[in-house]
């Protein structure tokens, strides 16, 4: 009995850990610190997360938590409440009308697939902010931004997996 | 980097209904957050009072390291630098020479005139603890807040000019606007030649000029002083030098450089409300030509027509006077405006 608890606090604990992640990204990709003198836009770091369980487990990385992630990042990057909320759930939707083909992507072909993924939500941001500003804005500091998060996801994708393999797993339903 | 062996946890487009109902609520918070900003400025602030000390931790090492990166490349022009500075040291010199004569010159003109003296500003010695640049934000943020004085709409400058405004107090942090930011618009005057103009960031560098009159010729290396128009800012705070934009118009480069500092003063600036100065009847047009001054048309009864049934008018204190085209204004007595 006391085996059947411990197995069943572990599942939910590992279960919580895409959340953790994500969130700890945002937290980390939004520190007012910054490591290259402000010359570099900071990557979206709660976005990989974000797109790789949503891809792999969209049962731990819900809409709901594809919001949640939005909504911290618009809260400590100081923009407009609610863009990059907005933004991250175009991903997402884009992510759960075509996750049999990302799931399927390796190589160079998955990492063009996150690269959709990220610049649907950076698009969607910078349309949502050239609205409310009734401007067009330059378009180079949000394509900056969208270069260092799919550069940085060339590495962090190795992390997730090896995070997922041996932390998280794949749902009980699928063995 | 393969993902082909993932198994998937749920079938494709399972999460339609949530998205949908999340996208409204996405909406929703965009559309309030345009109404109601403070709402999420207060828990910014809060949440960045909270960080404030772990800011400050990390700040120093990674000040000190930015520092060292950018001075690498340094090394090779000492040499040169060292010349530019000492010929540019030199020029200076005679211009703080020029500065000083004349700033005696105007204070006696002052003195003649029986001019208003300048207001005294105060200020408040702030360190930068964070900076964001973000696509759609360009900020900073210091250590002093409202337990230091610090409101919102006051000037950051350094030692060479202006930064931004503060936009967000917490009680020990604050944010910086940039003037760099797409949000920020100051009101300047570009010298010589005091013409007016709206500064207007743009998520660039260098900011935008919106001339306020069209028949005005600016030209390249002209100097950008804040206007002090609106009272918030102080006049006469330098911000930088009007360069010629490749696409058409003007933009100004910054004198300060908000990448790079470190300490600044955030200026208290708060004009006295100037009271207008008292009307008399002999200085209006009408008396002035030996008229009589107009009498007041007789007031109407108000118009209960147009309400609904069961509602009854206000009650009235004073006569409603609706002045006619071409009549003298009513005169304020002495009583009734308050100043002698």
């Amino acid at each position: 009995m006391e085996r059947v608890a411990n197995i069943m606090s572990w599942r939910i604990l590992s279960n919580l850990i895409p959340v953790t992640l994500a969130i700890l990204g945002v937290l980390v990709a939004n520190f007012p610190v910054s490591f290259l003198g402000g010359h570099v836009a900071p990557p979206l770091l709660g976005f990989m997360p974000l797109y790789f369980w949503a891809i792999v487990r969209p049962d731990l990385m819900t809409p709901f938590w594809a919001f949640f992630l939005g909504v911290l990042e618009d809260l400590l990057s100081g923009g407009p409440p609610g863009v990059w909320a907005a933004s991250f759930l175009a991903a997402y939707a884009l992510i759960d009308r075509q996750r049999d083909m990302l799931a399927g992507l390796s190589g160079v072909g998955a990492l063009v697939g996150f690269a959709i993924a990220a610049l649907t939500a950076c698009i969607s941001a910078y349309a949502i902010v050239s609205i409310l500003n009734w401007t067009l804005l330059p378009l180079a500091p949000v394509m900056g931004e969208l270069a260092v998060t799919v550069i940085l996801y060339t590495f962090a994708v190795f992390i997730l997996g090896g995070i997922h393999r041996r932390l998280v797993g794949p749902l009980r339903s699928d063995f | 980097m393969a993902n082909g062996s993932w198994k998937l946890g749920r079938p494709r487009g399972g999460a339609q209904l949530p998205l949908v109902l999340l996208a409204a609520l996405a909406i929703a918070l965009i559309l309030i957050g345009k109404a109601q900003s403070n709402l999420f400025d207060r828990a910014r602030a809060n949440v960045t009072d909270w960080a404030a000390p772990a800011l400050e931790v990390v700040r120093a090492p990674l000040s000190g390291l930015n520092r060292w990166m950018a001075s690498v490349g340094d090394v090779f022009k000492v040499y040169q630098e060292n010349l530019k500075l000492k010929e540019e040291n030199a020029r200076l010199r005679q211009w703080q020479n020029t500065a000083v004569v004349l700033d005696g010159r105007v204070k006696r003109y002052q003195l003649l005139l029986h001019a208003v003296p300048d207001p005294t500003l105060s200020s408040v010695m702030a360190q930068v603890i964070g900076r964001s640049n973000r696509p759609f934000l360009q900020t900073m943020i210091l250590d002093a807040g409202k337990a230091q004085g610090v409101k919102p709409g006051q000037a950051v400058i350094d030692a060479r000019g202006m930064i931004g405004r503060i936009f967000l107090t917490g009680d020990h942090t604050s944010w910086v606007i940039l003037l760099t930011d797409l949000n920020s618009r100051v009101p300047v005057t570009i010298e010589p030649g005091n013409t007016q103009a709206i500064m207007a960031g743009d998520n660039t560098s260098a900011p935008t000029l919106d001339l306020l009159s069209q028949n005005v010729r600016l030209k390249p290396g002209d100097q950008v002083v804040t206007s002090g128009d609106g009272g918030l800012l102080p006049p006469g705070l330098a911000i930088g030098t009007v360069v010629a934009d490749p696409a058409g118009g003007f933009r100004i480069v910054l004198l300060a450089d908000s990448a790079s500092s470190e300490d600044v003063n955030i200026v208290d600036f708060k004009l006295k409300a100037e009271a207008p100065p008292p009307v008399s009847a002999n200085e209006l047009p009408a008396t002035a030509a030996g008229l009589p001054p107009a009498a007041p048309p007789p007031s109407a009864p108000p118009p209960t027509a147009a309400l609904p049934p069961g509602i009854t008018p206000p009650p009235q204190t004073k006569p409603a006077t609706t002045p006619k085209p071409g009549a003298a204004p009513p005169v304020a007595t002495p009583d009734e405006t308050g100043n002698e």
